[in-house]
């Protein structure tokens, strides 16, 4: 596979079965799910309210899902670019929460170091992306100093190195995978698994839940519900991790049980993290960008922590991209 | 340890064309990067296509808040007193406009935002709230409005008589009003005409006054108004007595 044919050659989209079976079922869920939806309504099965809420989710669905799974379709380099776009409106969403966004000098040195990474990612430049971290976290405090305002230095400072290193860094990792040759059905599971993580815990949740995992964080969630998603995740991440590095050196049953276990710990935690940043400021929803979730941040949160856990996981045992040219923009 | 001074967006959550529409708008960083090629444009086009002369410049209080009125005949007017203020202040500038003029459609919102980035103060249905939201907000996050007292272009170039509103906005909070005299926009596009003419223009700025100890309530809001439009007023008669001695 040539770099040219990985990043912009959508032909091969679907020479992995995993990128068909994973793509084709998702295809058929959204079909199905307003049909079903209709059905339940129609019966009587579940409550008018209860099925506006489900019928405005499954609404952004259609709109989510071929906007998460186009670009990785598509080529790597949609893919790798789609994560950029979604660094930067999530951590516009979160500078707006915080008020960080009034400090327009430290939101700048965020969002190029952003757009640094991004470039870093898409050049798989493995240096750069590492080295933008402390780069980019003392360019904050730098500038941070030229205002000469030292009351809040320190808040100011802490709100823009958080921002980067979750939305540039952390969320960077999602977007390096596409520097692999099996960058598709890698990624598509990544989010298949992270997503249904989500759906696991609610299930489990309402059906099983009884103790609060964490009542001052989050009211909702349930030991019961973390428990459930724990082990369905974990089953679906291992079974489907199976066949997308098949015969690799991470194709072991022990290895995969251990990766579904990280995906679905970081992927909850992810979670009761932004739960953690809105309780402490007080407020129910990041944005009102997609109608039934809430904001960006609301539905990829629990994809933040994930990124880099998994990324260095695989990066352990097989590595991510070895076998492809590096810094093709840039040269060696 | 005690907890962070975070706050939020006055905006937040707000769909889109509401967000337009609303007094407590605050930009982002696409934003500023708008006004700053905005403001740094119109001065360009003032300078050259205009001859814009400025008189009384640093009658401006270094720090905002405060506000500055004028006579109004030209949808130039806002653009002018705008591009009059330095640089650091340009995410602070808002015109205030007629919320039922500029801010009826989401359009029209989206015009008034991106091309005058104008807060809207509606006249009619919902005064006093908007009143109130506009003078907390002048203080609470130190901005420099631009207000027209006399409410809507005069359509001869004549100034008519302030109205209250200005006095709603400042009286008794200590914030200071500069009054502005504009000459030559009615001449560079008058109400109804499309282009403007690459006529002269002059803005004469005259020294702050504070209504601190003004009562905020309406004999008070009419003796800012009157005060204001005496001091405007004087500016305009300045250039008649100028013209004067030079004939």
């Amino acid at each position: 596979m040539t770099t040219r044919e990985r990043l912009f050659d959508w032909r091969e989209a679907f020479d992995h079965p995993v990128t068909l079976w994973i793509t084709s079922g998702l295809v058929l869920v959204l079909a199905v799910a307003p049909v079903l939806i209709w059905i339940l309504g129609v019966t009587g099965a579940i409550k008018t309210e209860h099925r506006r809420d489900l019928v405005q989710r499954t609404h952004s669905w259609l709109f989510l899902a071929p906007l998460m799974i186009g670009p990785v379709l598509l080529g790597a380099a949609w893919a790798i670019i789609a994560v950029g776009v979604l660094s930067l409106f999530c951590y516009r969403e979160y500078a707006r929460v915080t008020g960080l966004f009034r400090e327009k000098a430290i939101s700048l040195v965020v969002v190029l170091g952003i757009l640094l990474v991004t470039f870093a990612v898409f050049d798989h430049w493995y240096a750069l992306f590492v080295a933008l971290f402390p780069l980019t976290v003392a360019a904050i405090s730098a500038t941070a100093i030229l205002a000469d305002r030292p009351k809040g230095y320190i808040q100011r400072v802490a709100l823009g190195i958080l921002g980067f290193v979750l939305f540039g860094c952390a969320l960077g990792h999602l977007g390096y995978f596409a520097n692999d040759e099996n960058y598709r059905p890698v990624l598509l599971w990544l989010l298949l698994t992270v997503e249904m993580n989500d759906v696991f815990a609610y299930v489990t949740g309402k059906s099983f839940g009884h103790r609060k995992l964490a009542p001052q964080t989050s009211p909702n969630k349930t030991l019961g519900g973390a428990l459930g998603a724990l082990i369905l995740t974990t089953v679906l991440a291992a079974s489907l991790g199976h066949f997308v590095f098949y015969e690799t050196n991470l194709d072991r049953p022990a290895a995969l049980l251990v990766l579904g276990v990280l995906i679905s710990a970081a992927g909850q935690l992810g979670d009761l993290m932004l739960s953690s940043v809105k309780r402490d400021l007080g407020i129910k929803d990041i944005s009102a960008l997609i109608p039934g979730h809430g904001g960006l941040l609301d539905r990829f949160d629990s994809l933040i922590l994930v990124a880099p856990a998994v990324f260095h996981y695989v990066g352990y045992f097989n590595g991510v991209g070895l076998n492809q040219p590096a810094r093709f923009l840039v040269g060696d | 340890m005690d907890d962070w001074n975070l706050k939020p967006a006055a905006d937040l959550g707000l769909p889109v064309s509401e967000r337009l529409r609303s007094e407590r708008r605050e930009p982002g960083l696409v934003e500023s990067a708008g006004h700053l090629f905005r403001w740094g444009l119109m001065r360009a086009f003032l300078r050259f296509y205009h001859r814009i002369e400025v008189s009384g410049r640093d009658n401006i209080p270094k720090h905002p808040p405060f506000v500055m009125v004028s006579n109004h005949t030209s949808h130039l007017d806002a653009l002018v007193l705008a591009s009059a203020l330095s640089g650091n202040l340009q995410d602070r500038v808002f015109p205030i406009a007629a919320g039922d003029a500029f801010f009826e459609t989401p359009a029209l919102a989206a015009f008034a935002t991106f091309l005058l980035n104008a807060l809207p103060m509606w006249r009619q249905r919902g005064r006093a709230h908007s009143l109130e939201v506009l003078r907390e907000r002048l203080t609470a996050d130190a901005c420099a409005y631009i207000l027209f007292p006399e409410g809507t272009r005069s359509r001869e170039g004549r100034i008519s008589s302030f109205k209250a509103g200005l006095g709603l906005l400042i009286a008794g909070t200590g914030v200071p009003v500069v009054p502005c005299y504009l000459d030559g926009t009615f001449q560079a596009l008058p109400p109804g005409s499309q282009f403007p003419r690459p006529t002269k223009i002059q803005l004469r700025i005259g020294t702050a006054l504070s209504f601190s100890r003004v009562k905020n309530q309406r004999d008070g809001w009419n003796e800012i108004a009157a005060t204001t439009e005496i001091a405007v007023r004087k500016l305009g008669e300045f250039r008649v007595a100028r013209d004067g001695m030079k004939w």
